[in-house]
């Protein structure tokens, strides 16, 4: 389980970013976080990781076996110790290029092995081999041993779901999963997530009313820093405009799905 | 009507700069003696001692063959291990590794080496060491720190931050993200500079020979000072296809990596 609690950012200029935002999220949940850019979403997710400091506010991760772990004023061993719980999903340009898949994966577990070991040995057998069955389940199993930085965006983005998995956290949190993907790749890689909700939880933040609703369990829309919205991931129209309605006049399209396009004519196919 | 500046190239307008640089070099050349008679009479000689130095003396060749080795085996040695402090001081030199006061000193450290030639750092090294092949190998591990560091310390800086931001999110410690997200980033180019400064380790390594270090330099000096020329002849062919060598050997090193790297 997991709980975020008025959350504040405040900048030394004085201004707000995030401003008292709480949720708690449960086991089986995937939680689609939406919102215009700059509202707030990505910062949140990284106040939650502990990349970036809070102003106010807690996060708490509970496992299994009860124990919690707290990622906000913490620092150091006990920071690094929270956020081996915690499998974050980037936009796949976060891997290390020049590496291979199979050792990307296996970078997620570098929090839980021996600083000394995995400098002068590296991995064993059982991880790699564990490290092979997270790959096998995104479908990248026959890319291990390539160089991560050849693959493509969507090839990527398994790679570092693969990561996360292999962590073994007690939640996934995926900043744009999606973001920079066409529309196959993302209808892949969501299908992928969806199924992963189910034994722990996942919170994303997306750009596609669509997609959350089809496959999150619940949405949060985050506007100017504020929560504006927390529950049923099928949103009406009116709610949407109103999310994305910022400061200045923000029309959102009549249709979030647009209408087919009429079919190409036999002179411009030909061309 | 009203065409706004225009950019002509009008010779004219270049004449006064034009007027005091030619200035400048004439006092250039009057302070440095410039002498057209010295030069004519200089080409002669020149030309006639060329005679001296041909034909090569090859007897002498197969005792150029362990100081050549010598020359070598000084650039060998200084190379590789100037290449890993180098690691080192890029580390500490690069801002998103280290912190502002360490970053501060270890470049301003290398800045400063970099301004030192390798024979007055030779030189200052043959008073504390003694003449031989030793305090060439330290002149020269410096000298590759002083590149190399700045190298790879900028190499690190231009690390992706997010990439290393994603592998401290799994919990890893600070030389666990050294290990995995800097070091495999910078290595292909640290190999690279790496092989470019073995060449440029030979050629310097020909140099402080020359001064003091021993090898293939010292035998030509040596060879010049005896009045032995075509003696002198062999060790410069000698040193002269060392460099070539070098040169050839890492550049098809260099373009076989690259050409591998395209590959994956």
């Amino acid at each position: 389980m997991l709980s975020v609690t008025n959350l504040t950012k405040r900048l030394a200029n004085g201004k707000t970013l995030l401003n008292g935002i709480s949720f708690t999220v449960q086991k089986g949940e995937f939680v689609g976080i939406l919102g215009p850019s700059g509202a707030g979403k990505s910062m949140t997710l990284r106040c939650m990781v502990g990349l970036t400091s809070v102003s106010e506010g807690d996060v708490m991760f509970t496992g299994e076996n009860g124990k919690t772990y707290r990622t906000t004023a913490i620092k150091g061993r006990e920071l690094r110790r929270a956020r081996r719980n915690i499998g974050v999903i980037f936009q796949g340009c976060n891997l290390v290029k020049r590496l291979s898949v199979i050792e990307n994966v296996m970078i997620g577990r570098l929090g839980r092995i021996h600083p000394l070991r995995s400098w002068l040995y590296g991995f064993t057998d059982r991880e790699a081999a564990e490290a092979m069955e997270a790959l096998d389940r995104v479908g990248m199993a026959e890319f291990a041993s390539r160089m991560t930085g050849s693959l493509s965006g969507g090839e990527m983005q398994r790679v570092a779901i693969a990561r996360a998995i292999f962590q073994r956290p007690l939640c996934f949190l995926a900043d744009e999963p999606i973001a920079s993907l066409d529309p196959k790749n993302s209808f892949a890689i969501m299908r992928l997530l969806r199924p992963l909700a189910l034994e722990r939880p996942i919170i994303g933040t997306f750009h596609q009313p669509e997609m959350t609703a089809r496959y999150c369990t619940r949405v949060i829309a985050i506007r100017n820093g504020t929560l504006v919205y927390d529950g049923d991931p099928h949103l009406t129209r009116e709610q949407l405009a109103e999310i994305y309605s910022q400061d200045d006049a923000f029309e959102i399209e009549q249709n979030i799905v647009p209408p087919a396009l009429p079919p190409l004519t036999p002179a411009l196919a030909v061309r | 009507m009203d065409w706004g500046d225009v950019n002509l190239r009008r010779y004219s307008k270049h004449a006064k700069p034009v007027l005091v640089f030619a200035l400048l070099v004439l006092f250039a050349a009057w302070e440095c003696e410039v002498s057209l008679a010295d030069l004519a009479n200089g080409l002669r000689k020149g030309l006639m001692m060329i005679n001296l130095f041909f034909p090569p003396d090859w007897q002498a060749f197969a005792r150029m063959v362990q100081p050549a080795l010598a020359t070598v085996a000084v650039a060998a040695l200084a190379t590789p291990i100037g290449a890993v402090c180098a690691v080192v001081f890029g580390l500490a030199g690069a801002s998103n590794i280290a912190p502002r006061w360490l970053r501060f000193t270890t470049r301003s450290l290398i800045a400063l080496e970099r301004g030192i030639p390798e024979i007055v750092l030779l030189l200052i090294l043959v008073a504390a060491f003694g003449m031989g092949a030793f305090a060439g190998v330290i002149a020269l591990v410096i000298g590759s720190i002083g590149m190399l560091g700045k190298l790879v310390a900028d190499a690190i800086e231009e690390i992706d931050a997010r990439t290393v931001d994603s592998v401290e999110c799994v919990g890893a410690t600070r030389a666990q993200v050294i290990r995995y997200a800097v070091l495999p980033q910078v290595f292909p180019s640290l190999v690279a500079n790496t092989m470019f400064r073995f060449e440029v380790n030979i050629r310097a390594s020909v140099l402080l020979g020359a001064v003091g270090a021993g090898g293939i330099g010292y035998e030509l000096t040596v060879a010049i000072n005896q009045l032995e020329y075509r003696k002198a002849t062999v060790a410069a062919i000698v040193s002269l296809a060392l460099v070539f060598l070098a040169e050839r050997g890492s550049d098809i090193l260099r373009s076989r990596m690259v050409a591998a790297e395209r590959l994956q």
